[in-house]
């Protein structure tokens, strides 16, 4: 029960990693990437890899994964500079299915559908650790980040080129800047999250990284509420509890829980855009000035 | 000769690409509604006619059923989810999610009631005969080709010589002035739903005569469609057809370099690289957002 519980907050913590990342952008910086398991993907990979070939320093492995998400996220930060909106979320979902199948097909680098197995159990300064308080500092560290730049100057520059990117360059902003910035910090977040996911579960295949868990990331920072500091945190909670409470209502079938699962966040993104577009955690009181 | 074939083969797959794209362009065009479960009206029709034709139901019948039920579903997304939507604010992300939740919903629904995995439909128009020396072609192809040209015959006609058409186009270009004028742009914008959402439905069933269905294939047609509405210029629905013809024809003549697998790939490389070098398309006149 204590290693069921354990494993469940490991996840939840990466998935709050990713979520905080991802809700960086879509909150802050107004950018609406679908494609944020890519760059869990390539965090993943490249932790393994390391931990596979070097040393399973979870440190190294965190540093490798983050260096390399967050240069490979200028793939992303390119087309956000020349578009917005739905030409974005066009581009990021273009980016997510060519990266779907070049994870399947890099076997090199990805194992292929088979995915990289016997990754070693992770250590830090030599000692065996487990992947659960590293994820939580990890997580500390990114929501702590997090509000410092919301309250700094660029987390200012961001909201306020969120609402008006014309008044903000204007104002002699350096749009392109920020948003390449922003994209390298929740990028980066996204590589440490694959790195522990790929530690954690000692397993990894493009499985974990295909569209639909980009959706199942953007209805965690959907729910909780975007813009908001715990918002992510509480979507990721509540999504990654569902599957768990769902076992144990017996009329629906085993095989079907996943899709029960989907149809439950569907319906959940739908009406919360119709009822609520603020999310559980948003400001009720002032509609979200996103356009 | 494997050349011809592929690109044969393409031209019908981009025909059909075509006609959903068509009708995203049609809808995003006239109400500038991200209609992001397109895709799902596809696969709504699609399923309704598999069912239909494993039923036993005549081939007509199983054909208006399902452009019915596209129909419906698209103005059903109009009214009950866009619309609440926009009474209070309607920025692009918001219906985007909206959208995108009721794709997801579908897509399983379909999944569990259907079952998983591909499905088609026998028939025997899509066996292939040799016409020239090593090209195959089925009686599918034209039907594919003819049922093309004759929508966009009538697409067009109805766009240019009807008042509901014309208040379409003009609904496109200037809403404020069409309600000065006194026109319900209520109404034409379910019209435009429900056209635009008709037009994925013989796609829909083309393509389970062809390559088949599965419940995830709206994310698929929808990514196209909207691949096809950017890369030929928002606004432009000569443009997202031709587009769309040419994406089905890249995906089809890349399988002579590269694995099928890379087929998919190729159309978003082709979208990758007319957001950085062309964001307004072939067609489209320079957005300013």
């Amino acid at each position: 029960m204590i290693a069921y519980a354990a494993n469940l907050a490991t996840i939840v913590a990466i998935f709050g990693i990713l979520a905080a990342t991802l809700n960086f952008v879509v909150g802050f910086a107004g950018i609406f990437s679908v494609a944020h398991a890519v760059f869990f993907g390539l965090g993943a990979y490249a932790g393994a890899q390391v931990a596979l070939h070097i040393v399973p320093d979870a440190l190294l492995a965190c540093v490798v994964a983050a260096v390399v998400a967050g240069g490979l996220s200028l793939c992303l930060a390119l087309p956000a500079l020349r578009v917005r909106g739905e030409y974005f979320v066009a581009a990021s979902l273009g980016l997510q299915m060519m990266a779907t199948t070049l994870f399947s097909e890099a076997k090199a680098f990805t194992g292929g559908i088979g995915g990289l197995v016997a990754i070693p159990r992770p250590t830090l300064f030599g000692v065996e650790v487990s992947v659960l308080p590293l994820a939580l500092v990890a997580l500390a560290l990114i929501l702590f980040a997090t509000a410092l730049l919301q309250r700094g100057a660029f987390g200012r520059t961001l909201q306020a080129l969120r609402d008006a990117e014309s008044a903000a360059e204007a104002l002699g902003k350096n749009v392109a800047a920020a948003k390449t910035l922003a994209m390298l910090f929740a990028c980066a977040g996204a590589g440490i999250a694959g790195a522990l996911f790929a530690l954690h579960l000692s397993f990894v295949n493009v499985e974990s990284f295909t569209m639909d868990q980009s959706v199942l990331v953007m209805a965690m920072v959907i729910i909780g509420g975007t813009g908001t500091l715990w918002g992510p945190i509480i979507g990721a909670i509540i999504l990654l509890s569902l599957p768990a409470g769902l076992a144990f209502v017996p009329f629906i079938p085993a095989t079907e829980v996943g899709a029960v699962q989907q149809i439950i966040y569907g319906l959940a993104m739908t009406l919360l855009m119709i009822f609520r577009p603020a999310g559980l955690v948003g400001d009720l009181s002032k509609g979200r000035a996103t356009a | 000769m494997l050349f011809l074939q592929l690109l044969l083969q393409g031209i019908q797959t981009g025909a059909l690409y075509a006609l959903t794209a068509a009708g995203f362009a049609l809808i995003f065009g006239a109400t500038r509604i991200f209609h992001f479960a397109h895709g799902t009206s596809f696969t709504l029709a699609g399923y309704v006619f598999l069912f239909c034709w494993n039923g036993g139901l005549p081939g007509w019948f199983g054909t208006l059923a399902g452009i019915a039920v596209a129909m419906l579903f698209g103005l059903a997304m109009e009214r009950l989810v866009y619309r609440p939507i926009q009474r209070h604010e309607g920025s692009f992300f918001t219906v985007f999610v909206a959208a995108f939740g009721v794709a997801v919903v579908v897509q399983n629904l379909v999944g569990m009631v259907a079952g998983r995995g591909f499905a088609s439909v026998d028939t025997r128009l899509s066996l292939a005969t040799e016409v020239l020396p090593d090209v195959f072609l089925a009686p599918i192809f034209w039907i594919a080709i003819a049922v093309a040209v004759v929508l966009f015959a009538a697409l067009s006609a109805f766009l240019t010589r009807t008042h509901a058409g014309v208040a379409l186009r003009a609904l496109a270009q200037n809403p404020d002035l069409l309600r000065a004028y006194g026109l319900s742009s209520n109404r034409l914008s379910m019209l435009a739903f429900a056209v635009g959402s008709a037009m994925a439905a013989p796609a829909a069933i083309l393509t389970a005569m062809t390559t088949g269905l599965n419940e995830a294939i709206g994310h698929h047609v929808m990514l196209i469609s909207m691949a096809a509405t950017i890369v030929g210029g928002v606004g432009s629905l000569r443009g997202a057809a031709l587009a769309g013809l040419m994406l089905g024809v890249a995906e089809s003549v890349a399988l002579q370099f590269v694995d099928t697998q890379w087929a998919e790939a190729v159309s978003f490389l082709v979208l990758f690289a007319f957001i950085i070098f062309r964001p307004s398309g072939f067609f489209g006149v320079a957005q300013t957002r």
